[in-house]
């Protein structure tokens, strides 16, 4: 870790987040700060409110009460408008355009950044053939860096599993951000993907460019951000390096289950009352699904 | 690698398809028809009585021949693609046929106008029909192999001798085509009392065509063709257009054909306009017809008509951007409902609206549709001082009248053509293609998803009020009858028929929907019953359209990546762990 991260400016502050929906409060006052050219980490068990959040800062949804300001400036309710101000994202479950090629697929995150209108569209002059040439050259270079050059012609649909979870993020990366939102950008990966997706996001940051990861894989995290927010039932229970929240006994509780011993004597006990009603040790587990 | 799916073991499949190509001579060869049928002699000679010369084969004798001798030399002669391109011929013998028996024997009133009556005999119906049948078993017993490919680069050319090697290749091809085109649209004549029996001719006449373009393509040649006139992209352009001026030069360069071709590209542009909304930006319409309504009834009002309550009187290209312009603004008016509603709902929102022009034009709203009564003497369009209802003398050539419409509608549809393709391949047509296929992810991407689908519906909309224009001077009458539901729905399926997305596809799509209820004419009340059967077929056989998008293509055919099909797939690892597992027992051994 060098110094200048350590005094690095704020690059995105969501403040006071709250998402009501219904009667059901997905989140609670959830704050988040994220210093220029930092990972950090966002985890919590299952419907702990991650995914909301994200929406929540890419304008997908409209918060309750809170604001979300990227580098001072207060982000728009309106996905598009969130994306040309320099916040990127992948789907937690992909979402690459299927039937396109991967090389369109890049294309179409060149959209904001490229200077066509409709005319130009429509008669193809010289400048837009420039401005496509250039899009061209910038998302080859975009898939080399996350190591796709070669299948560019491929259709999307029909690339392997986790090379579909890079090609995502290459997507994301050619709105040219400032922040990228990664939304479980490893689920379903094997230990070496996983290592792989590991080093790709180490590589993003060195260009510059401040990243949230939302995953459920502590080890992953805890190996990767700088710092890690636990969100829990809608609330951020603690927030810190990874070393602080590793070793934090409410997040050992709320996210990692209790201690085995703990919960192999509250089995135990629970056995003890029911006599052959119990159920093994899963069923003394408070995060389990 | 071959796929298994015949029905008869291997060994049968060359006396099968050498006794099958046999009876499809002999049934050329044979008489059709046992006595004269009500509406007189069967075509070509084919009725027993007038069975004089039974060398002297013409029209669908001579058709059925040349599938049979074809089918004989191939069931001897190995050639790529041989199964694919055997049963090509097969069903197109088939086709011909049950065509012939269906009609000949329904108009003769039993099957003793096919078989035989008071000892006279008619068998080449039923002979035609067994050999189809046996050529279709006989192709499929060794599998059906995969399509061959064709290097682009040929007897060791290169540069200068290759291109040019290239061209004359794709002048022969698109001369073909034209030729084909010419011959579809002349088949069995305009029908009517002067041509009783246009309809089963026009049917056996697609039978033989169908055949020869099926062993074309089974043989890898429409493959080869079509890759080459992708890498000389300006070229193939450029002969396309030639071949499309050339066409009043053939046969089919009558007044009537002229007209019915006419009409086709009216219908192809508005369908290369609807590709946008639907094929591209993926946005269901189902009113889309009430575009070519509105320019039509625009361009009416301006230009001079008596009928008129405006009787503005504009000259052609000025009345014709006008129109565009107006359809075009209502294209944006009914796209905005799209920021709110998606999929079935925006399909019923446009079903309104088409439903909503349709009952204005019927009662006369703003006296602008003449209601019932319609605006009729609605001039032609006269430009550098030619009414282009007149005949035309070019190249030495007296052209029927009506050939400048057909003349202006190509230059038309090549235009709209360009716009498309250019649109496609821009930052626009991207963002709408994203948009088709996943919304959310496209708004994240930036898109302002509710700009471009306006926008998609305003492109969509001009250009159908484009050729709205030009229809309505080419027909001289502006009537609310034209453009009823029935018609977005037919234009609708041109574009799914043909191949969502693609240029060829929608005026193929167009062409076929357009042509055969035109042609199939004899069949009266049966008409469009024959018109369905003939597009659940297609769909059913064929669901990716008859020239797919290249994505398309992959995923409704089941294709990989590597462009065999899934089965292919399967079956080639079931052979080789076959393979393998025979392995180790020689091992053991």
């Amino acid at each position: 870790m060098n110094a200048a991260r350590h005094s690095a400016e704020t690059v995105l502050e969501a403040s006071g987040v709250t998402m009501v929906f219904g009667g059901l409060t997905a989140l609670n006052d959830v704050s988040l700060s994220l210093p220029e050219g930092r990972i950090v980490g966002l985890i919590g068990p299952n419907g702990a409110g991650k995914t909301t959040f994200f929406n929540c800062l890419t304008g997908l949804y409209t918060p309750t009460r809170g604001a979300v300001r990227l580098r001072g400036k207060e982000l728009p309710h309106d996905p598009a408008k969130v994306t040309t101000a320099g916040i990127a994202r992948t789907f937690q479950n992909i979402r690459l355009f299927p039937n396109m090629s991967v090389l369109e697929n890049v294309l179409v995150g060149r959209h904001i950044r490229m200077r066509q209108g409709p005319l130009a569209s429509l008669f193809h002059g010289p400048g837009f053939r420039r401005d496509e040439r250039r899009a061209r050259e910038k998302s080859l270079e975009l898939l080399e860096f996350v190591g796709l050059r070669g299948v560019e012609d491929e259709v999307a649909r029909n690339l392997p599993y986790g090379d579909q979870r890079r090609l995502e993020i290459a997507r994301a990366l050619a709105t040219e951000p400032d922040v990228l939102l990664l939304d479980e950008p490893t689920a379903g990966m094997n230990p070496q993907e996983t290592e792989d997706a590991r080093q790709l996001i180490f590589r993003i940051r060195e260009t510059g460019i401040s990243v949230v990861v939302i995953e459920h894989d502590t080890k992953f995290i805890f190996s990767l951000c700088d710092t890690v927010s636990v969100l829990v039932q809608g609330e951020v229970l603690v927030e810190g390096s990874p070393d602080v929240v590793r070793e934090d006994p409410r997040v050992i509780e709320a996210y990692l289950g209790k201690p085995r011993e703990e919960v192999e004597a509250e089995v135990a006990e629970a056995a003890a009352h029911h006599g052959a009603d119990h159920q093994g040790p899963a069923a003394g587990r408070r995060d389990d699904a | 690698m071959t796929r298994l799916t015949g029905f008869l073991p291997p060994a049968l499949a060359r006396p099968f398809n050498a006794v099958g190509a046999a009876l499809l001579v002999i049934a050329a060869l044979l008489p059709w028809a046992t006595f004269l049928l009500n509406d007189g002699a069967f075509p070509d000679k084919a009725t027993l009585q007038f069975f004089d010369a039974p060398l002297a084969v013409t029209g669908f004798r001579w058709q059925l021949l040349l599938i049979g001798v074809a089918a004989l030399v191939l069931a001897f002669v190995r050639i790529p693609g041989q199964g694919r391109v055997l049963r090509a011929l097969g069903w197109g013998g088939l086709a011909i046929g049950v065509v012939g028996a269906i009609f000949i024997a329904s108009e003769g009133g039993g099957l003793g106008a096919i078989t035989a009556a008071d000892g006279t005999t008619a068998f080449g119906s039923i002979v035609a029909v067994l050999g189809g049948v046996a050529l279709v078993l006989g192709s499929t017993a060794l599998g059906i192999p995969d399509i061959p490919d064709w290097p682009t680069r040929f007897f060791g050319l290169s540069g200068w001798p290759l291109r040019l090697a290239a061209w004359v290749v794709l002048v022969v091809a698109f001369g073909g085509v034209l030729y084909l085109v010419s011959l579809t649209l002349t088949a069995g004549g305009i029908g009517g009392a002067a041509d009783p029996y246009a309809g089963p001719i026009f049917l056996a006449f697609l039978g033989f065509a169908g055949a020869l373009l099926g062993a074309l393509h089974g043989a890898g040649v429409t493959r080869w063709v079509s890759r080459l006139s992708e890498e000389h992209r300006g070229f193939s352009i450029l002969v396309l257009v030639a071949c499309a001026f050339a066409l009043p030069f053939t046969e089919a360069g009558s007044q009537y054909w002229m007209q019915v071709a006419a009409t086709i590209g009216v219908y192809a542009a508005t369908a290369i306009g609807l590709n946008i909304v639907v094929g591209l930006a993926g946005l269901l319409d189902l009113g889309y017809v009430a575009f070519l309504g509105i320019g039509a009834f625009v361009a009416a009002n301006l230009s001079g008509a008596g009928a008129s309550a405006l009787g503005w009187d504009l000259p052609f290209p000025v009345a014709a951007l006008i129109a565009a312009a107006v359809a075009g603004v209502f294209g944006a008016i009914v796209g905005s409902p799209t920021l709110r509603v998606r999929g079935d709902y925006l399909a019923i929102v446009t079903l309104a609206f088409g439903e909503i022009f349709y009952r204005s034009a019927q009662n006369d709203i703003g006296e602008l549709t003449g209601g019932a009564s319609a605006i009729p003497g609605i001039p032609p369009i006269s430009m550098f001082g030619t009414a282009f209802n007149e005949p035309l003398e070019l190249f030495g050539a007296e052209l029927p009248s009506g050939v400048l419409y057909y003349f202006l509608i190509v230059l038309v549809v090549a235009a709209i053509m360009a716009v498309f393709a250019n649109l496609k391949n821009s930052r626009m047509g991207r963002a709408w293609i994203a948009i088709r296929e996943d919304e959310d992810a496209a708004r994240a991407m930036g898109i302002r998803t509710g700009k471009a689908k306006i926008l998609a519906f305003l492109v969509g909309a001009t250009l159908a009020g484009l050729a709205g224009a030009i229809f309505v001077h080419k027909l001289g009458t502006a009537s609310y009858e034209s453009f009823q539901f029935l018609e977005s729905v037919t234009l609708l399926a041109a574009v799914i028929l043909g191949g969502m997305g693609t240029i060829p596809g929608a005026v193929l799509g167009a062409s076929l929907l357009f042509v055969l209820p035109e042609k199939l004419r004899e069949f009266d009340e049966y008409r469009l019953l024959v018109f369905g059967l003939a597009l659940i077929l297609i769909m059913r056989f064929r669901p990716q359209g008859l020239v797919p998008d290249r994505v398309r293509r992959a995923e409704l055919a089941g294709e990989t990546a590597m462009g065999k099909s899934i089965e292919e797939a399967e079956e080639q690892a079931v052979l080789e762990h076959e393979e393998a597992l025979s392995a180790q027992k020689e091992d053991r051994r």
